[in-house]
């Protein structure tokens, strides 16, 4: 799966009742930004390299966080991040990231129901946490 | 393993990736990926080698059984000239016994030299090949590592070109709230417009001011069946 594909794909895709808004970000790297349907407020960036397909959806960046909690909410993230279908917990730069990695052999299917499991638990995670933040 | 992990740690404690630049330098990169291609070289070198060998030591396996097989057939012919009383000719064919059973010893040895040598190249394999998957999961690591940072890189830059930056998580929920707040809007309208659809809602006004369509036709039921007793 690449990401021309992935973007022609998506457009003209639903998935449980869902559609899929694609818009490529300008630059070096195939970025894809995908907004869920009914999730529109944590869209999902795709991007495909040779050995996985990583999906990511931005929580929030540590400077919005109550430093005095910073420990306990890493503790409950890590809690978290097993049990919570197809998306696992990171932090790239200063941003914590909800992300799932998809094997390049992976279908269309497999592709739209991490995108939207992605950005539901995007949400989900963000309510969840509201009291952490400053 | 170990090691680039912990580099790729110690270069996110700083602050040096906010723009998204290699942790491993470019160079360490290329100095990964010249390992991986020597070890890959040593990999293929020491399969040719143990090929050639182990396909030396079945030609040597061949040679010794054939010199076995000649010693035991000749042994039948030395019994038949001794059973004959030809102790010249049965001497002869003993020359010929030793003559095999000599060559056969000496294949035998050359080819136990030659196996374990070949132990020795397989055990060489096993290593270079357990290197090569170390290498190339650094290499996918350091490789994955970039990618990300490069990515999300590419995505604040774009963001921030868009709007005046990348809207808070606060602002983020704010707005999931709202769209929240609207589906509950839209299911409470639907669900009331389904029941005037259905006059569910005129049912209810009906109840609630104490006219019970269902306890009417009930009541009248029984009053009919007062009426006309059973006989």
């Amino acid at each position: 799966m690449d990401i021309q594909t992935l973007t022609l794909t998506l457009g003209d895709s639903t998935h449980a009742g869902r559609t899929f808004d694609v818009m490529p970000i300008a630059g070096e790297e195939p970025v894809l930004q995908v907004t869920v349907s009914g999730a529109e407020e944590t869209p999902v960036y795709v991007t495909v390299t040779d050995t996985q397909i990583l999906c990511l959806a931005y929580l929030f960046e540590e400077q919005e966080l109550l430093p005095q909690r910073v420990n306990e909410l890493h503790e409950n993230m890590l809690r978290l991040s097993v049990p919570m279908p197809l998306s696992s917990l990171g932090k790239t730069g200063d941003h914590y990231v909800v992300y799932g990695a998809l094997s390049p052999t992976s279908g269309t299917a497999e592709i739209m129901q991490e995108l939207v499991t992605l950005a539901e638990n995007a949400i989900d995670l963000l309510q969840t946490f509201e009291d952490y933040l400053a | 393993m170990r090691s680039v992990l912990n580099k790729i740690l110690t270069a996110m404690r700083g602050s040096v990736n906010e723009l998204g630049e290699a942790v491993v330098d470019s160079q360490g990169n290329r100095i990964l990926e010249q390992e991986l291609r020597d070890s890959e070289q040593e990999l293929k070198q020491a399969k040719q080698e143990l090929a050639a060998l182990m396909a030396e030591s079945a030609s040597l396996a061949r040679q010794i059984r054939s010199e076995q097989d000649s010693a035991s057939k000749r042994e039948q012919d030395a019994r038949k000239a001794i059973t004959a009383g030809q102790e010249e000719l049965a001497r002869e064919v003993a020359e010929r016994i030793v003559g095999h059973e000599r060559r056969g010893a000496e294949l035998t040895q050359t080819r136990e030299i030659l196996q374990q040598r070949i132990d020795s190249i397989k055990e060489r394999v096993q290593r270079a090949e357990k290197q090569l998957a170390d290498y190339r999961r650094e290499l996918q690591v350091v490789k994955t590592n970039e990618r990300v940072l490069r990515t999300t890189a590419q995505i604040d830059t774009n963001i921030n070109s868009q709007q005046s930056s990348l809207s808070t998580a606060k602002e983020t929920l704010e707005r999931i709230r709202e769209r929240q707040a609207r589906e509950e809007d839209r299911q409470t309208a639907s669900a009331s417009l389904e029941k005037e659809l259905t006059g569910a809602d005129l049912d209810e006004k009906l109840k609630a001011a104490g006219i019970d369509g269902e306890q009417d036709a009930v009541d009248s039921v029984l009053a009919r069946l007062k009426d006309k007793p059973a006989q």
